[in-house]
């Protein structure tokens, strides 16, 4: 027995002296093993395959998967934090969400892997102070980067003579154009809410600027200011003149992709996963759609993009936070990235991926979110969790009843001082 | 018969006619939504009669890769039948404890258990999620079996309860002078007699645990221990657009209840309608 | 020995109903109870016990009346359409005729369905441009009615509503048939005899004999009407913007959207001191049945 014992113990040093590398080895992984995501029907086929993949590579884990859509995600997530029985790690969208849990301890911070493998010097430092940092610390590694643009059909474009606008004028007249024609210019799905956000964060990025946004998401702004009015002014025009397609609160956002798509209307403000839905259904980048970048408003005013960054992060609970992080390092594989990037659509955050592997759509769109000096976070994401659901009802109501936006905003605003106040 | 009696005979049936015809549309739409292709759906038919009867909507949300309602099936069926097992046999416990037996404060004790079939199950949300983390269970369906066991136990025992209580007090007294105890009397006498009333629960219980969808959503994470009705709201969010589907999940996912519907319809309906008759 | 402690042996049957009935049933709901008087998100690992803050301010929140104002119109909805039809079907199927049995049936079909399968198939019902009901409407003219009925703010809730009725009007025809059998046919043959018409006999003598029937359908109706959640959340999760919140939706949007799970159960304790006055009428009129009839 004590003879037994003594060899294990022998062995084990022996091991331990051969194994150079100081990182986690694929032997230190044992155990039961859950990741959760909310890539349902678009791109959840490629985090499934990464995450067995990764499963795969380590004999000793063992992986319950549970795929959850997209919409369920958000409260059966927090559901399980509540109850200290989360995943060991999960998806979740950098910004308002990610801090919140921060702050409710939920999370644990990532930095002994960060620099372990050196990660810092893979990723743009922008999105690391603005998406991975939180309280000082690094928290999450980015999956994939998503950018908001205006998704247009090149058919209807081409028969109508309409060219891409580049100024607010030029937007309102090809809507103009369409409108004549008999054919809604704008699709918008609000059916589950937040399609409806990206009018309103672009009309006050391209108006207001990111400067004041960002106050505005923190509670030092008012919703009653002039520069919010004046945005909701101008969504007001566009929906008055009748340039949306009826009732975006029917529809959900594929649904609106899709009227764009079978020409039922000209366009369509969304992120790029746009892209990977409209592959799916065997459209061709930059043939059968493609997109331009919301018009300048104000020259004055610099561009800023605009869209979500999904992240992977690990739990404060987990159960296995060794395999977490090794997961989460894995996930920084720029073949990866690249390998998720391509499957939805969307690009990969990390600088060692190769721009000449994207579609013409995407390469441009990576030019874009090159050339603009701010990146921001879409409203819902940007701002505290309990105002973003007031909001995110205030923009269905705005689709209802646009004519009443000041009414909508004063309430807004009662409503979100409320939540600030009591968050502080 | 007379003729007015007639016509109006007749015209009581054309309402009723029309009416059961509204009332079958959303039956009719699912039914064939879910035999049609995905092309003669596009075609923007969705309520006419489908030209073929297509099975590929079925097979692709039974598909393991896809809709995995097989699966889900089998999670429903063995969080199901012990649920309504486990809540029965407590319930008739109670039942007879407070149907057979006069004590202090029975009573009160009846109303406090049937108030619970009152008790809107989202207060208990986040407790019972906690409870069940604490020990262990979240995440299988004992948790879900556990709580709609616990659910249940009201309506079970008000049932019994009534049932014990009509029982002829002299079955019991002859069989206390035989000799027989307490327990002897409960499952030798009591429980054969009570055949009928568990069945009315049976049907019950199954129908209710098996369409519920908030306990298991909120207890269940990984698929191995989904339920089907939390499987099929997945579908319908992940493909919105997917009528088809949809449909032959709804179908396949109503089945045992149907079957319930069509077999068991005497116990069924007596169990609805317990209490609105006095007796 | 045994029969020295009478409650020896009603205890040993009550024991474990009880103790799991009060673990996972009573325990939970005051743990609630507990939570609603504290700033509790729910994800977060500490809150704060701040008495009845709460409280103070669900009753000036807006989207809290909003929520009241709802259910208040689903109750006054749920009282009466699926009761009185549920009852018109009823009496007009009460007959022994063979094809009534089929037209039961067929009417009470929706009861044995999942209410998120209900929701699922109510969308498409109401979906704008390929739903039935618009389809229909558009087919026999009514072109300006065929309107987008789950996403307009004024028809939302009473769409959702109806899909609810669906399954409520063939529970509440279940029940009223059942309390039909226990009308004497004696009593409503000696009316006839008496020279009463069909309209005077249903009101003079057939419904006063309904009463227990009424008074459960009636508060099963309020109190499925007062829990109703899933049908809801299945078809508009509470929107457009909240004009279908009722109670049980807004306790679940403010604990598990806002995270605001403390805020959350002071609203669930509310919707249970509502439930709990409907139970408490129930029974004070079911025994007054009973004096009636005993």
């Amino acid at each position: 027995m004590l003879k037994k014992r003594l060899l294990v113990a022998i062995l084990a040093v022996l091991v331990a002296g051969l194994a150079v590398t100081p990182a986690l080895t694929q032997d230190d992984l044992m155990g039961d093993f859950t990741a959760s995501h909310y890539f349902g029907g678009f791109g959840g086929e490629y985090i499934e395959e990464i995450v067995d993949d990764f499963v795969a590579q380590h004999e000793g884990l063992n992986r319950e998967a549970s795929p959850v859509d997209h919409e369920q995600f958000k409260e059966s997530i927090l559901v399980q934090l509540a109850g200290n029985n989360p995943p060991d790690t999960f998806s979740y969208w950098a910004g308002g969400l990610i801090q919140a849990i921060v702050d409710g301890e939920r999370l644990q911070p990532i930095g002994d892997i960060w620099e372990a493998n050196d990660l810092g010097s893979q990723f743009p430092q922008g999105i690391i102070d603005s998406a991975l940092t939180y309280n000082g610390e690094i928290y999450a590694v980015p999956l994939t980067l998503h950018w908001v643009g205006m998704f247009y059909n090149t058919a209807l474009f081409a028969e109508h003579g309409v060219m891409p606008p580049t100024t607010w004028d030029e937007l309102v007249a090809a809507a103009e154009t369409f409108k004549m024609a008999g054919i809604p210019a704008f699709a918008l799905g609000s059916l589950n809410r937040w399609p409806g956000q990206f009018w309103f964060d672009m009309l006050l990025l391209r108006t207001a600027g990111n400067a004041y946004r960002q106050e505005l998401m923190n509670g030092k702004a008012s919703y009653t200011d002039d520069e919010v009015v004046r945005a909701y002014s101008m969504w007001n025009d566009l929906a008055q003149a009748g340039y949306f397609y009826p009732d975006a609160n029917a529809y959900d956002w594929d649904e609106a992709a899709n009227q764009v798509a079978n020409g039922e209307a000209a366009m369509t403000l969304m992120g790029t996963w746009i892209g990977g839905h409209y592959e799916s259904l065997g459209l061709v980048a930059g043939e059968d759609f493609d997109y331009f970048s919301f018009p300048t408003v104000d020259e004055d005013i610099p561009r800023a993009s605009l869209g979500p960054i999904d992240t992977f992060v690990v739990s404060a609970a987990a159960a296995n936070p060794d395999a977490a992080k090794a997961f989460l390092v894995h996930l920084t594989d720029p073949e990866i990235q690249l390998k998720f990037a391509l499957g939805a659509g969307n690009l990969a955050p990390s600088t060692a991926v190769d721009p000449g592997s994207y579609n013409t759509v995407v390469t441009r769109i990576l030019g874009e979110i090159a050339a603009d000096p701010d990146f921001a976070f879409n409203f819902d994401l940007a701002t505290l969790p309990a105002v973003a659901q007031i909001g995110l009802n205030s923009f269905q109501e705005f689709m209802a009843n646009p004519g009443d936006y000041e009414g909508i905003l004063e309430r807004v605003q009662e409503a979100a001082a409320a939540e600030f106040a009591a968050a502080m | 018969m007379n003729l007015k009696k007639r016509l109006a005979t007749a015209l009581l049936y054309f309402l009723l006619t029309i009416m059961l015809i509204l009332f079958m549309v959303p039956v009719y739409g699912a039914i064939v939504t879910a035999f049609k292709t995905a092309t003669e759906v596009a075609a923007g038919g969705y309520w006419t009669v489908p030209t073929s009867l297509a099975l590929e909507n079925f097979a692709r949300v039974m598909d393991p890769e896809a809709g995995n309602l097989g699966l889900y099936l089998g999670n429903s069926l063995l969080l199901t039948i012990p649920a309504s097992f486990f809540s029965i046999s407590l319930g008739t416990l109670a039942g007879y404890g407070l149907g057979k037996y006069n004590f202090k404060g029975d009573g009160l004790l009846f109303i406090l258990i049937v108030a619970g079939m009152f008790l809107p199950p989202q207060i208990a949300l986040i407790p019972v999620f906690r409870l069940m983390n604490d020990i262990g269970l979240y995440d299988t369906l004992w948790a879900v079996i556990i709580i709609h066991t616990a659910f249940g136990i009201p309506i079970c025992t008000l049932v019994m309860r009534n049932f014990f209580q009509v029982v002829p007090k002299a079955l019991r007294e002859a069989a206390l002078i035989d000799g027989a105890n307490e327990y002897s009397i409960f499952f030798r006498i009591m429980l054969p007699l009570t055949l009928p009333a568990l069945a009315v629960l049976a049907t019950l219980q199954f129908t209710w645990i098996w369409n519920d969808f908030l306990w298991p959503f909120i207890l269940t994470q990984k698929a191995e221990s989904r339920t089907v009705m939390v499987g099929i709201l997945n579908l319908t969010g992940q493909y919105t657009v997917d009528w088809g589907g949809q449909a032959a999940a709804s179908l396949i996912g109503s089945l045992p209840t149907l079957f319930i519907f069509v077999f068991f319809q005497r116990y069924f309906i007596r169990g609805l309608t317990l209490g609105a008759v006095k007796g | 020995m045994l029969r020295r402690h009478p409650w020896i042996i009603p205890a040993s049957f009550l024991a474990l109903p009880l103790l799991v009935y009060f673990t996972f049933v009573i325990l939970p709901t005051m743990n609630s109870l507990y939570y609603s008087f504290t700033d509790w998100s729910g994800y977060g690992a500490d809150f704060n016990f701040v008495g009845a803050a709460n409280f103070e301010k669900i009753f000036s929140d807006r989207l809290f009346s909003n929520a009241i104002k709802n259910t208040a119109i689903w109750l006054a909805l749920a009282m009466t359409a699926p009761t009185l039809l549920g009852l018109a079907l009823a009496l007009a199927l009460q007959g022994k005729r063979k094809v009534n049995t089929i037209y039961k049936s067929l009417f009470y079909l929706p009861i044995c369905l999942s209410p998120v399968i209900i929701g699922i198939i109510w969308v498409w019902l109401y979906s704008p441009k390929l739903g039935i009901v618009n389809l229909f409407l558009r087919s026999i003219g009514l072109e300006d009615l065929a309107i987008a009925w789950l996403a307009r703010p004024n028809t939302a809730l009473i769409a959702v509503f109806v899909a609810w009725s669906w399954q409520q009007t063939g529970l509440n025809m279940v029940i009223f048939l059942a309390g039909l059998t226990s009308v004497p046919a004696p009593l409503v043959e000696a009316a006839k005899v008496d020279g009463a018409n069909y309209w005077q006999t249903l009101v003079k003598v057939i419904i006063p004999m309904l009463r227990p029937a009424t008074v459960v359908v009636l508060a099963l109706t309020a109190i499925n009407a007062l829990k109703s959640f899933e049908v809801i959340w299945v078809m508009t999760k509470g929107g457009p913007f909240n004009n279908s919140d009722t109670l049980a939706v807004f306790m679940y949007s403010e604990a598990f959207r806002k995270l605001k799970l403390g805020y959350g159960s002071s609203a669930a304790v509310i919707l249970f001191l509502m439930t709990l006055v409907i139970i408490v009428l129930y029974f004070r009129q079911v025994a007054k049945s009973d004096e009636l009839y005993e």
